[in-house]
């Protein structure tokens, strides 16, 4: 057991890479000193795994502005150092907790890396369910017999048919040259709006960075709009390759 | 994502797919989409002006299995309903006829708005 710890003396290293962390004090259930988030600070021990939201799991705050490359590099360090493989000998909670926190690590990483899974993600956290927000206006409008108001413009809802419709239209019948150059202009036009609409994502991320609560409805509206034309953008990718 | 024998049965075979033209006077139009994932449905309903039934429905959905399965339904099943009856079709109504799971309810909300829409399109070319 001391073999695989030794290399865990390295932890205090580990907690100056990212500058921001929220340092959670416990105590090191195995020398008694206070201890932040991963390994103890004094004895290097791995801590108990604990369900923890992902940027607490990362030490970050919950802001949206992330640095991505040196989660990265943060990711990389913590894989190899809570690595099962590394705790083989160890006792059996540490090798539980080894695989839990792995598991923790690889989920928290896949979703805070990219900037739009923890976009939503955040809005998660902060209460707001994406995935329910068609059924709750739907019921709403039931209840009180008016109108649903879609969350995006008509004319973008017109655009996703339309396209769609020439899309098939492409798949059934073939496309030649004239098409082909008419799909790839439309492709890269969309694929400059989503560029755009990132910048937007992006502007709204630092009011909420700055506590501006009212770019939650932000982000929301750009996520929605910005689902329609992904999907376009796969599905010309489809047609074109 | 296994899906159910009546989501199959709708998706290889989806009843009433087409258009009719959204200018007549007759012809309600919804054009709606699922912000969660994107998809988009188009349903038409053709009212009789005296007796308020819905002879025809039409539909066009760009979206999953589910998705299809669920505007495929809902043209069979607003077909000769009166518009008021029409507007009673509930989401729950085809999660439970279709057998959805949860991660497919908003497919269901979807054909549910798209109705709405219809009737409230043909409402408006009434006033
Ligand atoms: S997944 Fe989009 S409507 Fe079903």
């Amino acid at each position: 057991m001391s073999e695989q710890n030794a290399g865990l003396k390295t932890a205090p290293m580990q907690l100056q890479v990212i500058q921001e962390r929220q340092l959670s004090q416990h105590q090191c259930w195995s020398c008694g000193d206070m201890r932040a988030e991963h390994f103890c600070a004094a004895c290097g021990h791995m801590q108990p795994a604990e369900p923890t939201d992902f940027f607490s799991f990362f030490g970050l705050p919950r802001k949206l502005e992330v640095d991505e490359a040196a989660l990265e590099k943060e990711f990389y360090q913590l894989s190899r150092k809570l690595h099962p493989d590394l705790y083989s000998r160890a006792s059996a909670r540490e090798q539980h907790w080894s695989l839990e926190k792995t598991s923790q690590l690889n989920d928290a990483f896949r979703t805070l890396k990219d900037p739009i899974t923890r976009t939503e993600y955040l809005l998660n956290l902060e209460g707001i369910q994406l995935e329910e927000q068609s059924k709750v206006a739907t019921e709403q409008a039931r209840a009180f017999g008016v109108e649903k108001k879609q969350t995006v413009p008509a004319e973008l809802l017109e655009e996703a048919f339309e396209l769609n419709m020439m899309l098939e239209e492409a798949k059934a019948g073939g496309v030649d040259d004239d098409l082909r150059a008419q799909l790839v202009a439309t492709r890269d036009s969309l694929t400059a709006r989503l560029g755009r609409m990132q910048d937007e994502l992006r502007a709204a991320w630092k009011k909420w960075d700055n506590g501006n609560r009212a770019a939650i409805d932000e982000m929301v509206d750009v996520l929605n709009r910005r689902s329609y034309l992904s999907n376009l953008v796969r599905d010309l990718q489809e047609v074109l390759s | 994502m296994a899906y159910s024998d009546k989501v199959l049965d709708h998706y290889t075979n989806p009843r009433n797919v087409g258009t009719m033209d959204k200018n007549a006077g007759e012809v309600g139009t919804g054009l709606v989409g699922a912000p969660e994932c994107g998809d988009v449905m188009k349903l038409q309903i053709r009212v009789n002006p005296e007796t308020k039934i819905i002879e025809d429905a039409k539909f066009k959905t760009f979206g999953c299995g589910s998705a299809i399965a669920s505007s495929s339904l809902a043209t069979e099943w607003v077909k000769g309903k009166t518009v008021e009856e029409a507007l009673a079709i509930k989401n729950t109504d085809i999660v439970k006829e279709l057998s959805l799971p949860p991660v497919k309810i908003h497919c269901s909300v979807l054909a549910e708005d798209a109705i709405r829409a219809a009737i409230s399109d043909w409402k408006k070319k009434q006033a």
